[in-house]
């Protein structure tokens, strides 16, 4: 199932669901993940929920994941500084990791991305700073993800990728991905497998991996 | 002047983009300057200037742009990071690579969207909106006013819940 794994629809944004979900269909998604409380498929696409937890607090995060978390449902928890990461990457439960590219150099390091894997814990890639931003922060996000991408091909945690739209014209097509994803040094496997990884994620079909 | 051989000639290569939303009136110098733009950006002008990128057609919802053989991908690249045109929020979606013009005309023998109709008022949360109805089930409704016209893009199913 090729996702797009985080849309917000109306009303974060200017379309309806169920309207991302037949443009996101028509571009070449399978499904789409958004923060709604049920999951449904609409004209063949399947809207998978999630939930997004946004604290600094790795406690708080655990306890919210708790009463968010539940069977289909997708947990995601925004980046914060190292050591929030190290922590949260621990709790059981956690689905991905997202907008790293939004902390400090050093929040997520070797220590993280070994984390990542043995619990098998997705980090996002968002790519709504590669298509809106321009200039030097552009140029920083290109730069957090090219370091993701080391610490990937060592550790070889998952990823997922979300194109964050807040209306159906920030959506991309499946191929604009793949020569987005380029930009930042993803070959087509790596991004066929991060495509498909929100799948895996809620139907784990292997066990999490020891990392030595 | 005597043309330049076959050999010596640059090789092309032609893409096909549609334009979203349907319907959006930009101009083609307006579009010229967005996608160079966004190309620069984030390619530099070294690249900008090999890829040698023109806009040949802007007409109907789609345009048709040729660029130097090799670096249509990183113009396909461009193409996805442009979100706006004169302030209109567009995206630009590639269709289609060809080598020939003809064949990438070929490509585009879809029928066009059928353009959209007007299809009565929607109130949403006490603003009130003008709905068009196209490609079936998309309503794209423009809400009435005179300044700040928001936009708001539903199915037709949605509309029992707003």
């Amino acid at each position: 199932m090729v996702t797009d794994c985080c849309v917000h629809p109306y009303p974060d944004g200017d379309t309806s669901l169920r309207r991302m979900a037949l443009e996101a269909g028509a571009l070449g998604f399978d499904s789409i993940v958004a923060q709604v409380r049920q999951g449904s498929i609409y004209q063949g696409i399947r809207i998978i929920p999630a939930a997004i937890i946004a604290e600094t607090d790795a406690r708080k995060v655990s306890g919210r994941l708790k009463r968010a978390g539940g069977e289909g449902v997708l947990v995601m928890v925004n980046a914060g500084e190292n050591g929030f990461n190290r922590a949260v990457l621990n709790i059981s439960g956690l689905h991905i990791l997202r907008q790293v590219h939004r902390t400090q150099k050093n929040s997520f390091d070797h220590i993280a991305a070994r984390t990542a894997t043995s619990r098998n814990v997705a980090i996002d890639i968002d790519l709504y700073p590669l298509i809106h931003d321009t200039g030097t922060s552009r140029q920083k996000v290109l730069q957090r993800y090219q370091d993701i991408m080391t610490l990937r091909s060592r550790y070889r945690f998952p990823l997922t990728l979300s194109s964050n739209a807040c209306s159906w014209l920030d959506l991309r097509s499946v191929d604009d991905m793949y020569h987005l994803c380029g930009l930042i040094g993803m070959d087509e496997g790596e991004v066929r497998e991060a495509l498909e990884t929100a799948d895996d994620l809620l139907m784990p079909s292997r066990p999490a991996r020891e990392v030595l | 002047m005597k043309p330049r051989p076959p050999t010596l000639r640059t090789k092309k290569r032609y893409i096909l983009a549609r334009i979203d939303p349907p319907g959006v009136e930009i101009g083609p110098r307006d579009l010229y300057y967005s996608i160079l733009e966004s190309l620069t950006s984030l390619f530099g002008d070294v690249l900008a200037a090999e890829a040698g990128f023109i806009l040949i057609s802007c007409e109907s919802g789609y345009a048709e742009i040729r660029c130097t053989r090799g670096l249509e991908h990183q113009l396909r690249t461009a193409l996805s990071t442009v979100t706006g045109v004169q302030g209109k929020k567009v995206a630009l979606r590639s269709l289609a690579t060809s080598g020939t013009l003809l064949a990438l005309r070929k490509r585009r023998s879809r029928p066009l969207p059928p353009q959209s109709e007007e299809s009565g008022e929607w109130e949403i949360l006490g603003s009130v909106y003008s709905a068009r109805r196209y490609q079936g089930q998309k309503v794209d409704l423009v809400e009435k006013g005179i300044k700040g016209q928001e936009l708001l893009f539903l199915t037709q199913d949605d509309r029992e819940e707003f």
